[in-house]
């Protein structure tokens, strides 16, 4: 179709971007999120920097032996990849589930536009196309 | 020819399939790249897997792959300690700046920066964080290309950077980030079936029993001479610096331009928010097998392997593969060392590809169209400065890289890109994002602390000044020994952000700060991907 313009974002005035902050839906998307996001971002850099404090300050500690070859140190090293799987998937499903519905009755509901990507300017056309894009996309994503 | 003297040519062979396949690609790809959103960000037409894999693809350099493998070769647990920060820098990535990015951005971390601040300025100190850590970066990757590649298959340092700038070159060029990313894609594939495939091999060994292999790895760790140890203090012995080290990993990658940048391929911030899904769980799975690799290299090769395996052990890989395949001189090894060495050599050609990219997308984007030309460029001019940008960028990477020679310090110089990134782009882009008073003076400031003190620091640190790491006294100063700069340029750079701020008169920010705020979380008026 049309190339979208190299140039100038289409900051249309159209976008209620003010309306849209205030809304019932968005407080609670900021909210939701925040309250996932904040105390996850804590427990792994709390998690992640204690293990680095004890591989620099406790040597002996983490030399010890679990069992045979397997230290302790290493047995610490494979919960950090525990927690990164555990994290990234309930990141994943809280975001599919619950922050995207919200956003998408968020920008509905009150920002005057159904239409969530920046029109690309001049081109009245854009809508329809993009339209189809961003579900083709949804499911590419999901699998 | 004194070029061609000790060439492995089933290596050569290797190269030469690795080298075919992807210039189809770019062959293919060149049509697809011609506009700008097709050339920066690939027309945002990439789905979330195969950003996923293509992540990957950027992100496990040379020094991920055989760097680490050697270093757990050598030192033992103290390795490993690289991977688990590189991983973990991941959820850094994931939730503070995945989506917000894709919701917010265009092509550069300029973007999200000016979209709320005074685009000059903003766009210049983004561009000087981009710049400083895609230099040190592709510089780092230049040298070890030159090295490993001399090593593996007897073709002369300076050649071998010429060679693998050229083809960086031809990618970036003609196939701009369609080509890039599917030659990130494909040695992210070959990356993790050769990684795959010899831990299967040394797993095999030890009838597939991990703790036997912990067992003998430490038994041969016990030889005259060793360093290696099951537990941490043999490589990264001074405590602060290993504190440092670890704080600058785990921020840093959420600086690196060139895996920002990534985040801009995709339709929507749902297919950027998958792509770091999928891309934790294949560079995690990949660091997880560095183990296998490295215990696996000290319980065969043996101490008797490490001055074969060169500085840092970044042979200890491949000479393992060789050892794998049948020994020296057999059919078996010549071929699995010579699968490993492409294997390397596709690994190093996807990151410099991606450096490059994010280089000349911030002097064409920020510096030329949007401060030089005040957006009155067309689109294809700005497309020809970022293929001039690239030329030149690559030029100059390859000349320092071998007027620099074997001597640079590759882990020195990437270890100095992340703390760049950590310390002078991670602050402002969180600070944009998250701080309704952030205002461009914080911005400018907070970049140039990051970048003077990083460098600064660096520059008086003891692994400048020729000592050993972690040695006490070597430095510039007595009363400074840390060899990463992270634990005091970090804060610095949110110092900056801060003092800047609170400082600066200017006001009048709040209005487009919503407007992000929104933007950001649900990607209202955020770029479309090109239709078609």
């Amino acid at each position: 179709m049309t190339d979208a313009p190299g140039q100038a974002d289409a900051q249309g005035d159209a976008i209620n971007y003010e309306a849209v902050e205030a809304s019932p839906e968005f407080q609670e998307l900021v909210r939701k999120r925040r309250a996932f996001v904040l105390p996850a971002t804590i427990f792994f850099l709390v998690w992640y920097m204690g293990f680095i404090l004890l591989a620099a300050y406790a040597e002996g500690f983490m030399s010890e032996r679990v069992y045979q070859g397997l230290t302790v140190g290493y047995v610490l090293a494979l919960t950090q990849f525990l927690m990164v799987l555990v994290l990234g998937l309930m990141y994943l499903q809280r975001a599919n589930k619950t922050y995207d519905p919200l956003a998408e009755k968020a920008i509905e509901k009150y920002s005057g536009h159904s239409e969530r990507y920046a029109k690309a300017d001049n081109h009245g056309n854009a809508d329809a196309a993009v339209g189809s894009r961003a579900a083709g996309s949804d499911q590419g994503a999901e699998r | 020819m004194i070029l061609f003297a000790a060439v492995n040519t089933t290596a050569l062979i290797v190269f030469g399939l690795v080298l075919s396949v992807t210039l189809g690609i770019t062959w293919w790809a060149s049509k697809r790249a011609s506009s700008a959103v097709g050339f920066y960000a690939a027309g945002r037409g990439i789905t979330g897997f195969q950003n996923g894999l293509a992540i990957s693809g950027d992100y496990l350099s040379a020094a991920s792959f055989l760097g680490i493998a050697g270093l757990i070769y050598i030192f033992g647990f103290d390795g490993f300690v690289y991977s688990i920060g590189f991983l973990v820098a991941f959820l850094t990535v994931m939730f503070l700046l995945a989506e917000r990015m894709r919701n917010s951005g265009k092509y550069t971390i300029a973007d999200v920066l000016s979209f709320r601040l005074r685009e000059r300025p903003a766009r210049v100190a983004a561009a000087i964080g981009t710049l400083n850590v895609a230099a040190f970066y592709l510089i780092a990757q230049m040298v070890g290309a030159g090295v490993l590649i001399q090593a593996l298959v007897g073709i002369d340092f300076t050649p071998a950077v010429l060679i693998t700038g050229t083809f960086m070159l031809v990618y970036v060029v003609f196939g701009g980030m369609v080509a890039t990313t599917w030659v990130q894609i494909i040695k992210a594939v070959l990356l993790m079936i050769g990684i795959v495939v010899m831990s299967l091999f040394v797993l095999e060994r030890v009838d597939f029993n991990p703790i036997e292999l912990f067992n003998s790895a430490e038994k041969a760790g016990k030889a005259e001479g060793s360093t290696f140890s099951l537990g941490p203090g043999t490589f990264l012995k001074n405590n602060t610096d290993m504190v440092s080290l670890g704080l600058a990993l785990v921020l840093g990658t959420a600086g690196l331009p060139h895996i920002l940048m990534r985040f801009f391929t995709v339709p929507d911030a749902k297919a950027a928010r998958s792509s770091v899904v999928y891309a934790m769980f294949i560079i995690g799975f990949f660091y997880l097998l560095t183990t296998i690799i490295g215990f696996g290299a000290r319980a065969i090769l043996g101490q008797e392997g490490v001055e074969k395996a060169g500085t840092g052990g970044n042979l200890a890989a491949p000479n393992l593969a060789e050892e794998l395949g049948g020994g020296a001189g057999t059919t078996g090894g010549d071929l699995f060392l010579a699968i490993i060495a492409g294997v390397a050599f596709a690994t190093i050609l996807a990151v410099v590809a991606g450096l490059v990219l994010s280089a000349s997308s911030a002097v064409a984007h920020d510096i030329w169209s949007s401060i030089i030309r005040k957006g009155k460029d067309s689109e294809k001019e700005e497309v020809l400065v970022a293929k001039v940008a690239a030329l030149g960028i690559g030029a100059i990477a390859m000349f320092i890289a071998i007027l620099g020679g074997e001597g640079l310090n590759v882990s020195f110089m990437v270890g100095l890109a992340f703390a760049i990134a950590a310390s002078a782009n991670f602050p402002a882009l969180l600070l944009a994002l998250s701080w309704p008073r952030f205002n461009t003076a914080g911005a400018v400031t907070g970049v140039l602390f990051g970048v003077v003190s990083a460098l600064g620091l660096i520059i008086i640190s003891p692994i400048v000044w020729g000592g050993p790491p972690g040695a006490p006294d070597t430095g510039a100063f007595k009363w400074y020994d840390l060899n990463n700069p992270g634990i005091i340029s970090i804060p610095m750079g949110f110092l900056g952000c801060y003092l800047g701020t609170v400082l600066s008169k200017e006001s009048g920010n709040e209005r487009s700060f919503h407007e992000l705020r929104v933007r950001a979380e649900t990607g209202l008026g955020s770029e479309q991907a090109e239709a078609g």
